[in-house]
């Protein structure tokens, strides 16, 4: 202990490392307040949506006389509530949405509409916890680990400090471990507030936390065995510099570079198009035609199916389902080449920790591609429900109501049902 | 007869495939100011390394008051108090922080009162106890050094090439400290190009050729301690 006591006085003396280390606090710091506020925005957003969804649907209640109009007009809230842990990794979730309203139209243009919107807003780029730690921290473990033996072979330190007794168990062992672990603690600190904050489970806090000890103890391992090699500190910085540019920004661009061309993914706002192009052209098609398809599909409507010689909501929501049904294996091309994009990503990661561990952040604080491909999931399975919920009205001319609004299901973001 | 604080015999050390140290053979008793001199690459400061544990030996035998430097060197650098050529000092700690830190690492802290003692008995002047070593000269470095030795209390130490750099003045200060070393049982094994400041202060000079002792002179009770004349030819003929 007195030996880390001594180790950690003498880092406190070197203002420069003092700097670097305050610096380093800030961004944590300015990670965590920035992920805080998107999170909170995030929730906000999705509260203010809850809480007009009962004058929306009073609205409908003062004209809607059939389930039609209920299907038509009535718009329903589905969102993916940010986990404790998305603070401190934002993923995906500054790109990808994070609630949607949706009817029982046909679902995978309202779906993918978003995204046209999309690149726009990730232009900037996301500032929070998990880009200090994979980005900065890195930096800062360089800047006081590259010279621990070279700086005191230039200084003319060294031999004067390894002729005391047990130099390796009483200097360079307790002083490694008070650089990484202040480090690491710049880190933890600023998590450990946004968890409290958050009301973070302490095991989720705890695996996150130890994520960011794995991305110090990676960053630690490289600087010394670079320290160990004994050149000067001008190489060792730019040995390490060098292996930080290539580990966390070339090899992951290039990594995803070779997965992007390697799994093509059709165009989401293509895939919209096509099926909202699909749904118009239901108009001109056959009546006949788009109910039996539709039928084949629900035998169990078939006795309600006769259409009156005008307009009828059977026959328009039967070629809005078509639409969907037209672009559904493009629609599951894209998933399965997103996922498959995401497996190789992860795969990469093993050769690359930083990405690997960035990943991982993302994973465990439910902001990456699988959680956004799971809420999508989510949101086509309520879309099934909210459409048989209707189409058991208008197959049977069941009368419906303002009442019957309150029946209508409601989406469950934790399972979609 | 007590242990001596440094016994050395025929000791052989190689660095690659070139045997720098060959069959070097020395023993200082307590208190006793031992001078290596000898031309670069006659195995100086590759014995001082030896010494210290830095450096395989490939023969003979080295003990530091008794313990073999091989089988435990933490308990020889227990022993040894060490001064480097360029004393250096943590810049951004005053003299006292070094002093400090530096016992606290070598595993004897002492009290602040024992420090200024110790600064006061090497001469280093008060008003730097508190200042930056970074606005030291060498000589004040050295004294801060020699300070950190003495407060080490180890029966042997071990500089090299201490008066390298030093003005007159500062030189004459380093070996007067030296003769301060040696009165309190403290042997000092010096390896020093300055062959001047060696005859003023050495109990004893060695002068190493091939990786081992050529010659040796010992100090007359009397003035002069050395005949300079055959110091400088045995010196200029190893060169």
């Amino acid at each position: 202990m007195s030996d880390l006591k001594r180790e950690a006085w003498l880092l406190g003396r070197s203002r420069a490392a003092l700097a670097a280390l305050l610096l380093l606090f800030l961004c944590a710091g300015a990670g965590v307040a920035l992920g805080l506020a998107t999170v909170s925005r995030d929730r906000a957003a999705i509260d203010r949506m809850l809480a007009g969804q009962p004058a929306e649907e009073s609205a409908l209640a003062a004209f809607v006389d059939d389930a039609g109009y209920g299907a038509y007009y009535g718009f329903q809230p589905t969102w993916n509530p940010p986990s404790d842990l998305a603070f401190a990794a934002l993923g995906n979730r500054d790109i990808a949405p994070t609630m949607l309203r949706i009817r029982a139209l046909a679902l995978e243009g309202q779906i993918y509409e978003n995204e046209a919107a999309n690149p726009e807003l990730a232009l900037p780029g996301r500032f929070d916890l998990a880009f200090v730690v994979v980005y900065l921290a890195p930096l800062v473990l360089i800047a006081l680990l590259h010279d621990l033996w070279s700086g005191e072979r230039e200084a003319g330190r060294l031999y004067a400090l390894q002729a005391t007794p047990a130099a390796r168990r009483h200097i360079w062992g307790p002083r490694i471990v008070v650089r990484a672990g202040g480090v690491l603690a710049v880190l933890l600190v600023p998590f450990a507030v946004g968890a409290a904050i958050t009301g973070t489970s302490p095991l989720r806090a705890l695996a996150f936390a130890g994520i960011i000890v794995l991305a110090c103890l990676f960053w630690t391992a490289v600087a010394l065995l670079v320290a160990r090699r004994g050149n000067s500190s001008a190489v060792n910085a730019a040995s390490l510099a060098a292996l930080w540019f290539a580990l966390t920004l070339v090899a992951p661009a290039a990594a995803g570079l070779a997965i992007n061309a390697g799994v093509t993914v059709p165009d989401g706002a293509a895939l919209a198009r096509e099926n909202r192009e699909d749904v118009h052209a239901g108009w001109d098609r056959p009546r006949d035609a788009t109910m039996q398809r539709f039928l084949a599909l629900y035998p169990q409507h078939a006795p309600g199916s006769a259409l009156p010689p005008t307009f009828h909501w059977k026959w328009y929501f039967a070629f809005q389902h078509l639409g969907d049904l037209h672009v559904a294996s493009a629609s599951k091309a894209y998933r399965d080449g997103i996922a498959r994009r995401a497996d190789l990503a992860r795969a990469a990661g093993w050769l690359l920790p930083p990405a690997g561990l960035s990943q991982a952040m993302a994973r465990l604080a439910r902001t990456d591609v699988a959680a956004q491909l799971a809420y999508q999931q989510r949101i086509r399975a309520y879309h099934t429900r909210l459409r048989e919920f209707y189409y058991d009205y208008l197959f049977s001319e069941k009368p419906f109501g303002p009442a019957d609004l309150a029946t209508v299901p409601r989406f469950d973001p934790a399972g979609g049902m | 007869m007590p242990t001596p604080p440094l016994f050395i015999a025929d000791l052989v050390v190689e660095r690659g495939d070139k045997r720098i140290v060959d069959g070097l053979s020395l023993s200082l008793a307590p208190g006793e100011i031992y001078a290596l001199l000898g031309g670069n690459g006659a195995g100086k400061s590759t014995t001082l390394f030896a010494i210290l544990g830095f450096l395989e030996r490939q023969g003979g035998s080295l003990t530091v008051g008794g313990v073999d430097v091989a089988a435990n060197p933490d308990a020889v650098r227990r022993q040894v108090a060490y001064l480097p050529e360029n004393v250096a000092l943590y810049d951004h700690l005053t003299a006292r922080e070094n002093v400090d830190y530096f016992l606290k690492v070598a595993g004897c802290p002492r009290s602040r009162a024992d420090v200024d003692a110790g600064f006061e008995g090497v001469g280093l002047a008060a008003a730097a106890w508190d200042e930056r070593a970074a606005r030291f000269s060498k000589g004040m470095r050295q004294k801060t050094a020699i300070a950190l030795a003495l407060l080490r209390e180890t029966p042997l130490m071990l500089l090299d090439e201490p008066t390298s750099g030093l003005d007159p003045a500062a030189a004459g200060d380093f070996h007067r400290l030296l003769e301060t070393l040696g009165r309190r049982g403290v042997a000092v094994l010096m390896v020093t190009h300055d062959l001047l400041g060696a005859a003023d202060t050495a109990d004893r000079i060695g002068l190493i050729q091939a990786g081992r002792i050529a010659r040796e002179w010992t100090a007359s009770p009397t003035v002069p301690r050395f005949d300079l004349n055959a110091l400088h030819s045995g010196f200029a003929s190893a060169r």
